[in-house]
């Protein structure tokens, strides 16, 4: 059963087309894959997905329910989430303080509950807090949470992005690029993570270089090259593909 | 020391708490004119500041604050001299009106935001100018209206009396202030001032985690716009007249000053002392009559602050470091991250 569809979708900046006529099915529970060349048009991709952009044509369904055109705030509140390549962060806060500003969609209540400090509210915000203890500690971030962000290591400020991303309760992720500028050891803690969250039922795709990491954690595996789908399946079958290995399938890494 | 009380978090706070007791007690130790006034425009300068500070924490950088002062001013100095309207119900709608032209504006320009917010506030401030000097059938022009204030109240036997002496509209001052205080401080500690700092650090991320930009933007703006409005009028009648001259760009950079000053990170102790202090200082440099002397060194005292206080922090941010430095000796908490 697909949850996220892509029906020719097209997205040019000016005479540049990012994207040509992508046509996509993820199913849920799945963890896809996207690879390709830089230039290729991947996080385009998830801009699109997401909401920051507009296709120029084609669109989106998620659910059944067109999603293309929708304010990025509107995509997330359906529980399409995803993290940044060049690791967006809330400049200034703490760990802590970044997780709670991420919570915002966890609280059902109005704000005038919160306003007024109400049983409602405290209560709400403790069921949260407890969220976010637990998310923190999962994502091995639980020594540093009133450190600022921008003083954790590389490898820590993606796990980061990666729990803000969780703690807002998605059923997809959008993962863009999450084990880049990590060695081996941080690459495979983070893959051992994304497995996890995939258990607990959530649908990931994932932008990569890193052929290793495609092979240990996807299930299957979409090739971009030039913003069109030239390839697609298995990772194992796709990275001898032909056409894939020509458009050079990017940094083959270990 | 008594271990199972929280002594470090209780003490300053009793400290404020005796300050604000004093502050209320102040007419029972003088009645002078001068000094209640001095008190009462620090107050309302106190209130704008506060809805520029509001501003900021959405990441948006308003130069019209006094443009609104002056919309709330002129509302209800027309209300009540040219239609003659009692005090109150002009009060309320001057914060109304502004609150609605804040809302208006808003919601063309926060769109954009940033630079360009800005620049529209800027041009506000000197719009609302133009308009009331221009619209001389309505505002008197440059000549302005002359109002006067509130009519007695007689509460429960007891009766209020604004022309009597300056002691109730000190009050009636203080409870804006206060009111205005405590608003924008739940604001602050609330789900909703959470968001604000949110699209204020990072809008691309927050709009990618649900907040909607224009709604948290447009609704700090038009609160800010409704408070600063109400002290547009307290302004207008404690001066008991409003002209053109009196609320225009420089006033809006004023109240930015005042607010960096007192410190952005808080949305009522900072413009509450930033407002104090620098009107206090303002007025006494303006009996110096030295022409430009007070744009001079308004300017070096924010540029001193910026300079040197750390990023983000004002006046107010002093009080915590000299209790946690000064008076408790807690040494400074080096983290120890380790470089994976």
């Amino acid at each position: 059963m697909p949850c996220l569809e892509l029906k020719n979708v097209t997205k040019h900046f000016g005479r540049l087309a990012a994207l040509e006529g992508i046509d996509l099915r993820v199913e849920q529970g799945e963890i896809l894959g996207i690879v390709g060349p830089n230039g290729s048009g991947k996080t385009t991709l998830i801009n699109v997905i997401s909401g920051y952009f507009r296709p120029t044509k084609g669109e989106i369904f998620f659910n059944d329910k067109k999603i293309s055109g929708l304010r990025p705030d509107r995509i997330a509140a359906r529980g399409i989430l995803r993290t940044f390549q060049s690791n967006v962060l809330y400049e200034g806060a703490t760990v802590i303080e970044s997780m709670l500003i991420s919570s915002y969609q966890q609280y059902k209540s109005n704000h005038w509950h919160s306003f007024f400090n109400t049983r409602t509210w405290k209560d709400e915000n403790e069921k949260v807090v407890g969220r976010v203890i637990e998310l923190v500690k999962l994502l091995d971030l639980l020594n540093d949470t009133f450190l600022p962000a921008e003083g954790l290591s590389h490898g820590y400020q993606r796990m980061l992005g990666i729990s803000m991303a969780m703690i807002a309760n998605p059923s997809v992720l959008l993962l863009d690029e999450p084990t880049t500028g990590m060695n081996h050891k941080e690459a495979m803690f983070v893959v051992d993570k994304i497995k996890k969250i995939n258990e607990q039922g959530v649908t990931v795709i994932l932008i990569e270089h890193n052929m290793k990491v495609l092979l240990d954690v996807a299930t299957r595996v979409v090739v971009l090259s030039f913003g069109t789908k030239i390839a697609e399946g298995k990772p194992e079958e796709v990275m001898n593909q032909q056409e894939v290995i020509e458009a050079y399938l990017g940094t083959e890494t270990f | 020391m008594m271990p199972f009380i929280d002594y470090k978090n209780v003490i300053p706070k009793t400290v404020i708490g005796l300050l604000v007791f004093l502050i209320v007690l102040i007419p029972v130790f003088t009645t002078n004119v001068a000094t209640l006034s001095m008190l009462i425009l620090s107050g309302i300068w106190a209130i704008a500041v506060m809805g520029f500070t509001l501003v900021l924490r959405t990441g948006q950088f308003s130069l019209g604050q006094a443009a609104f002062m002056a919309i709330g001013g002129y509302t209800s100095a027309i209300f009540t001299v040219k239609l003659g309207w009692p005090f109150w119900p002009s009060f309320f709608l001057a914060g109304v009106v502004s609150g609605i032209v804040a809302l208006l504006v808003g919601m063309v320009v926060l769109r954009v935001g940033g630079i360009y917010f800005s620049i529209i506030t800027l041009a506000l401030s000197e719009i609302v100018r133009i308009i009331a000097q221009q619209w001389e059938s309505v505002t008197r022009g440059t000549r302005g209206l002359i109002t006067s204030m509130p009519d007695p109240i007689s509460l429960g036997g007891f009766e209020i009396n604004f022309f009597a002496s300056t002691v109730p509209y000190f009050y009636l001052t203080l409870c804006l202030v206060a009111l205005t205080a405590l608003i924008f401080w739940r604001i602050g500690e609330s789900r909703l001032g959470r968001s604000f700092a949110g699209i204020a650090l990072n809008p691309v991320l927050a709009e990618h985690q649900g907040m909607y930009l224009m709604k948290y933007r447009v609704i700090a703006f038009t609160v800010a716009g409704v408070f600063t409005g109400l002290a547009g009028s307290l302004y207008a009648h404690s001066l008991t007249v409003i002209t053109p001259y009196m609320l225009g760009l420089w006033q809006s950079i004023q109240i930015m000053i005042m607010s960096i000053v007192g410190g952005i990170s808080s949305l009522a102790g900072g413009p509450i002392i930033g407002a104090i202090l620098l009107y206090t200082f303002g007025t006494y440099l303006i009996r110096l009559e030295i022409y430009g002397i007070q744009q001079l060194l308004f300017g070096a005292v924010v540029v001193l602050v910026l300079l040197f206080l750390p990023k983000g922090t004002g006046l107010v941010d002093l009080w915590e470091r000299f209790w946690r430095k000064v008076v408790w000796r807690e040494e400074e908490y080096e983290p120890d991250t380790p470089d994976d």
